[in-house]
């Protein structure tokens, strides 16, 4: 991150430019580019976006288990709230000015979609978990505090889906 | 973890914290290991000595600080009664849990070393607490009231 703008200097910057906004009389292009994400928002927002796609994986699994009457559809829908809720806490922590427009596509789910099949689903999302955990536990060396203990904890709590989805998969 | 040249007096005392959750641990699933046999006793005492190593891990961290280490109590009150392997499983549960909460308080901090051995406690406890309940939690470590509504928590700002 050396020579980057800091999430400070993002800032001060973002708050300089609105007297800009409120006299100038030529027009927005007066700014210039906007200024870019600060790391630790970068992060955030990667992290949310990950948790969305998290949330669209589990929901597509959930339609093929449901889809075949198999049992495990209840223990997805269960690991998939549990997603949910990261995705709000993770969301929760990001403030967006008023105004602003998110400099982020929607998520489509459409970049990694699960294989056919129940047992490849399984398998697909027991790695996409491990490395979520893994990503976030690396994530939260690089953010505040209070967002580094809500990624510590969103870490742990997608560690301990990985062994359920193995059950899952495992012939009973 | 190695030992910190500087550590602050707030991560002295979260360690302080972690270690006292620790201690209670190694007490607890001497109790745990106790009315359990077969696979369970054995995940008991792989359990019990994952506590150990923490504990001495946590214990010269702060020795290293320049600090004492909190002593450990000779016993300690069971937040349940435990007469079954089912309450045994039941308290390992509690134990976790319990473990999981101290650590979150060294991933608050900046001392980076000290985060990232947190955070890695913190997993491993959740994942202990997952092989013996069968269940998973969508916030371990973090105490409910610590999860609310936007606004009401540190926040990061987008460039407006």
């Amino acid at each position: 991150m050396a020579g980057g703008p800091t999430r400070r200097t993002v800032l001060a910057a973002s708050a300089a430019a609105v007297p800009l906004l409120l006299t100038g009389c030529r027009g927005v292009e007066v700014l210039g580019a906007p200024p870019p994400l600060a790391p630790d928002v970068r992060l955030l927002r990667s992290a949310i976006e990950a948790e969305r796609l998290m949330v669209s994986r589990y929901r597509e699994a959930v339609a093929q288990a449901g889809s075949q009457g198999h049992p495990i559809v209840s223990a997805l829908t269960g690991i998939m709230a549990e997603h949910e809720q990261h995705l709000a806490q993770l969301t929760a922590r990001l403030v967006v000015p008023a105004g602003s427009t998110s400099r982020l596509p929607p998520a489509t789910g459409a970049n990694a979609p699960l294989p056919a099949g129940l047992a490849a689903a399984l398998a697909a999302l027991e790695t996409a978990e491990l490395d979520r955990s893994n990503t976030l536990a690396s994530q939260l060396l690089r953010v505040p505090p209070s967002l580094a203990q809500l990624m510590a904890s969103i870490s742990a709590s997608e560690a301990t889906h990985v062994p359920v989805l193995a059950s899952l998969g495992r012939p009973q | 973890m190695t030992g910190a040249a500087a550590v602050s007096p707030q991560a002295v005392a979260r360690l302080q914290a972690a270690l006292a959750a620790e201690q209670a641990a190694c007490y607890g699933y001497g109790v745990v290991g106790a009315y359990l046999s077969g696979a369970g006793a054995a995940r008991a005492d792989s359990d019990w000595i994952a506590h150990e190593l923490a504990r001495d891990s946590l214990t010269a961290t702060i020795t290293a600080a320049g600090a004492d280490p909190v002593a450990a109590a000779v016993a300690y009150r069971l937040p349940i009664q435990v007469r079954s392997a089912t309450q045994a499983t039941a308290l390992a549960v509690i134990i976790e849990e319990r473990v999981a909460q101290a650590y979150i308080g060294l991933v608050g901090l900046t001392d980076l070393t000290l985060r990232a051995f947190g955070a890695r406690q913190l997993r491993d406890a959740a994942l202990r607490a997952t092989t013996w309940s069968h269940a998973t939690a969508a916030f371990p470590g973090l105490p409910g009231n610590s999860l609310s509504a936007q606004g009401s928590t540190p926040a990061i700002s987008e460039p407006g």
